[in-house]
């Protein structure tokens, strides 16, 4: 659907089928071995974190979801309803969510200044504004650098739904690249061609590298090396084609989480999870709802409730809650106001996310708008608070700078640190 | 708020690389040839230019690079074996003159074009074949640049003859913000999106008013379908104002939206005329009735946007094309054209723009002396110094450009000999346009695959995993490398097994446009020698795999 004022970003189009892997760009590096994070990895080896982001592409409204203002001039048809958690209410549109509170935090006073959908998105992604001439690594290749052990052989990020680019990983390399999956397409060609043998396939390989090799000296490598290197991530993936079968889902599952793309998405997500894929975004689109908000709302949450409180309780019912953290963002709220045709436009200045899980207090509330929702009235906080609460949430220090070829740059804005309202 | 220690450190090693400087003046001669100039102006920006930059490219190098740049292909084997062996010293003019009046070269110009303006949207309202002659035609003819641009920005799709233009505007359902973006992407080199919503928060030059100038011309515009022929087109009305607040704005009563009236970067226009109420039309509006006004600000666009006063529009056609062959513009990304964003070469860029407006917009004398440059006629390799810590925008040696997803499809056909193949069962009726026809399930194939998400600009290189387990596993790909009469493979396997010098040169020419090293051909011959028991066919077959598969194939270098 077209909104009216639909902002020609990335979020509007990214459709693209299947799967993504491997990167490029300026700084799409190859062999990062930085010493910190190799300490920081193997600490935690034994703790086996993972990560699910659940990324409501357009931005979500804050009001119709964890920052409810019923009865004022902002707050639209909707009411608050009380949750698992005493005292603690979030929008009617969440129904089953609510009934999961005690597994979630809120953060309502988020702040970062930004209304731009790829600015914001990188904000969220990154915790830090964009800089011209130099990517950021996506929270998620991050994670699936630092968090993946040495020798897990399953991918290490991991994008349902659509929406992974390359670029993601920055300087982090290929091996943290998001594989992107759609519908509930295994990857295609996963199989090698008929009548090739694996000793063939290997030999054919070798004679490629060897050729390429040639090739890259003397010359400006970084994308040939690249490129090379998607055929390894390529082998790799082969190896474990059994992960993506998701030809078949049970009719228990279905009946629990329901039969739509993202209900899908979320089962998808659970057995990547059980199966310790470090890191897994799962998207649902679309929520720019410049015009009918409110109808937008109904629709799309009327998706996300159930099979995501579903997926909580499972993960927690499983016990992988405790080592797994859950994030429910995207890049922007949605503005108090609400415009002439009944929309709601692009809001970075006081709006709110959901986490869970491993390091996260379940029921936790920090910060607090207005009465209508137009500013943060108290703890503020931005992307780079957030990116700090992550980091300590999965046990690793943000203060630890990532390495690129020796040069150091930090996880998290050094002004910011974390929300330890919210820490367990 | 105090700088973080993050930016510091960007600033110092990321931005003051100090590569190009100020340069030395350099005093330019009017009436030596442009491709001259071009080559002064670039090395008189990089210090020490003569000792960083690559030597010329090899033979090889070169017929692989513009073969690729102006058709979209590389050359058969024939033609690398020909132009090796001839030793005439003005065979790169001549062929960078035959390539550019070949029909190969309008149909890559097509594709090309296609790309940036349409980016991969699907055709519904106007047919992509329509679309294609029309562009394809175009180039054929050497219709100079801004006459294209002005046809495409001028056609609302109601003359039945004549509908492959308005393709720009009607696959885009004449949305006024998905146009005016493009517009402003395409021609004007501007990334206005920000000035949607608010003047740009972080430079100067793009005004919320910029954004509403050009989109005034349009707001009357809207999609109309013919009742009779069920075709889709624009109707204009008489009335109708653009409307915009920046969301900045203070959120009261009293603050009352803009307006503004048509304008591109505020150049201003004529006053529009009047009309008394009710005398406004030529045809009025009403049901299943295409209105037509008596003044149009419609039809006033494409002057505004193409007029020789508009500098932004000489300036971005310099630049993408510049970009275009050189693998990088001088603004860079060519849709970036802003103070922040400065150009590498600012002297060139003028000059080019100067020179491409002088010559009144005319394509093939652009790109033949583009092509001339020793710039681009440099080495990817590094020279005798190693220039890997040197930026790119230096052009001290050829930046290499990743294959396009159509040029990808067309190197693999003509790589594997599958385009020899048809060529010979095409027999008397080959032509371009038959081979084309022939082979254009592939290059869809690899457009799907290789081409990223429709409405998004093309990016800079990125290869997936997808794409790549493609080109091992799927059978598509595997049937290219499998011997066919007349085949790569099959012209393999009849050369004597023993003579693997002829081997590796078939093999090198026919998928690389060179010869092999002899470290090439060692590796030829070891492949060719597993124990006994192993199928020559299948060797055979991962020879032609590995060599189409290498990044040496994947790269215009």
């Amino acid at each position: 659907m077209h909104t009216p004022f639909a902002c020609n970003s990335v979020d509007h189009f990214s459709r693209r089928s299947f799967l993504t892997g491997a990167t490029g760009g300026a700084l799409g590096m190859l062999g990062f071995n930085g010493m910190v994070q190799a300490k920081a990895a193997k600490s935690l080896e034994s703790q086996q974190k993972r990560v699910v982001v659940f990324w409501l592409s357009g931005g979500v409204s804050q009001l119709e979801t964890w920052d409810p203002k019923p009865n004022t001039d902002n707050g639209g048809p909707f009411q608050a309803i009380p949750t698992s958690v005493p005292g603690v209410h979030i929008s009617e549109l969440l129904p089953q969510t609510a009934q999961q509170m005690h597994h979630l935090a809120l953060v309502r006073g988020i702040n970062t200044k930004e209304n731009n959908h790829s600015k914001g998105a990188h904000i969220m992604q990154t915790g830090h504004r964009q800089t011209p001439g130099f990517q950021f690594p996506y929270l998620g290749s991050a994670f699936s650098s630092l968090l993946t052990a040495q020798d897990n052989p399953l991918p290490g990020y991991i994008s349902i739904g659509g929406g992974g680019s390359a670029k993601e990983a920055s300087f982090l390399g290929p091996a943290n690249v998001p594989i992107t999956l759609t519908g509930t397409n295994a990857p295609k060609n996963l199989n090698l061609p008929t009548g090739l043998t694996q000793q063939a396939d290997t030999r054919r390989r070798n004679l490629r590298e060897k050729f390429s090799k040639r090739f890259a000296l003397g010359r400006r490598s970084a994308d040939s090396e690249v490129y090379s290197s998607s055929y390894d991530s390529a082998a790799s993936l082969m190896a474990q084609r059994d992960l993506f079968d998701f030809s078949e889902f049970s009719a228990e599952d279905l009946a629990r989480y329901g039969t739509h793309d993202f209900s899908k998405h979320c089962l998808m997500a659970r057995k990547l999870v059980e199966a310790g894929v470090t890191f897994t975004r799962v998207r649902h689109t679309n929520y720019d709802s410049h015009s009918e908000n409110f109808n937008f709302h109904v629709e799309q949450l009327g998706e996300f409730d159930r099979p995501f409180a579903a997926f909580v309780s499972d993960l927690a019912d499983r016990g992988l809650l405790e080592s797994t953290l859950v994030i429910v963002m995207c890049e922007f709220g949605r503005t108090p106001r609400i415009n002439q045709r009944l929309g709601r436009d692009h809001w970075g200045t006081a709006w709110s996310i959901a986490l869970g899980g491993t390091g996260i207090q379940g029921g936790a509330v920090v910060g607090k708008t207005n009465a209508n929702g137009t500013k943060v009235i108290d703890r503020e906080v931005n992307g780079g608070h957030l990116f700090h609460t992550y980091y300590r949430a999965v046990g690793l220090d943000p203060t630890d700078p990532f390495y690129d070829k020796g040069r150091p740059f930090n996880k998290a804005t050094p002004e910011t640190s974390e929300i330890k309202e919210i820490l367990a | 708020m105090p700088r973080s220690r993050l930016s510091l450190i960007l600033a110092t090693t990321l931005f003051s690389a100090g590569f190009l400087s100020a340069g030395s003046p350099v005093s330019l001669h009017a009436d030596e040839p442009l491709h001259v100039r071009i080559d002064q102006l670039i090395a008189a920006k990089t210090p020490e230019y003569a000792k960083l930059a690559a030597p010329l490219a090899s033979d090889g190098e070169f017929l692989r690079r513009v073969t690729l740049d102006l058709t979209g292909m590389i050359p058969t084997t024939a033609d690398a074996r020909a132009f090796l062996a001839d030793t005439s010293p003005d065979k790169r003019t001549k062929l960078i003159d035959k390539l550019l009046a070949s029909p190969e070269y309008a149909r890559h110009m097509q594709r090309v074009a296609d790309v940036v303006l349409m980016r991969r949207l699907a055709a519904s309202k106007v047919s992509a074949a329509e679309w294609q002659t029309f562009l394809r035609t175009s180039f054929a003819e050497n219709k100079p640049w801004d006459k294209l641009a002005h046809e495409i920005l001028s056609n609302d799709g109601s003359d039945i003859k004549n509908r492959g233009p308005a393709r720009f505007y009607l696959d885009r359902n004449v949305d006024i913000n998905a146009v005016t973006l493009d517009i402003g992407r395409v021609f004007l080199g501007t990334d206005i999106e920000c000035a949607q919503c608010h003047d740009h928060p972080e430079f100067d030059d793009y005004k919320q008013a910029d954004y509403y100038g050009i989109q005034a011309f349009l707001v009357r515009s809207a999609l109309f379908t013919d009742p009779k022929t069920k075709k889709a087109m624009i109707a204009e009305k008489a009335v109708g104002e653009v409307s915009f607040l920046s969301v900045f704005a203070p959120k009261d009563k009293k603050t009352k939206p803009n307006s503004i009236l048509p304008t591109v970067f505020g150049e201003k226009l004529a006053d529009e005329p009047k009309f008394e109420k009710g005398q406004e039309y030529k045809v009025k509006p009403a049901k299943n009735v295409r209105s037509i006004p008596k003044f149009s600000r419609f039809a006033l666009l494409a002057d505004a946007v193409t007029s020789p006063k508009n500098r932004r529009f000489t300036r971005t056609a310099a630049n993408r094309f510049w970009g275009m062959m050189l693998g990088r513009g001088l603004v860079h990304p060519v849709d970036r054209d802003h103070s922040d964003n400065p150009p590498s070469h600012p002297e060139l860029l003028e000059l080019l723009a100067d020179e491409l407006a002088a010559h009144k917009f005319d394509i093939k004398w652009y790109l033949r002396e583009l092509a001339l440059t020793q710039t681009y006629q440099r080495s990817s390799r590094y020279g005798a110094a190693d220039t890997k810590e040197i930026p790119e925008e230096t052009f001290v040696q050829a930046v290499m450009k990743p294959l396009s997803p159509a040029q990808l499809a067309w190197a693999m056909l003509q790589a594997s000999g599958e385009a020899d193949v048809h060529r010979k069962s095409l027999g008397a009726k080959l032509t371009e346009a038959a081979l084309a026809k022939r082979l254009v399930g592939t290059e869809n194939r690899f457009v799907s695959l290789f081409g990223g998400p429709a409405g998004q600009a093309p990016q800079d290189f990125e290869t997936t995993v997808d794409q790549v387990l493609f080109v091992a596993n799927d059978p598509t790909m595997i049937a290219l490398t499998k011997t066919k009469a007349g085949n790569l493979a099959d012209r393999i396997a009849k050369l004597p097994a023993d003579d693997t010098n002829a081997i590796a040169e078939e093999l090198f020419f026919s998928v690389l446009t060179r010869k092999p090293t002899s470290e090439d051909i060692a590796d030829v011959k070891a492949h060719l020698s597993q124990p006994m028991g192993t199928d020559r066919p299948a060797l055979i077959q991962e020879l032609v795999w590995a060599l189409l598969a290498s990044s040496e194939f994947r790269f215009n270098h």
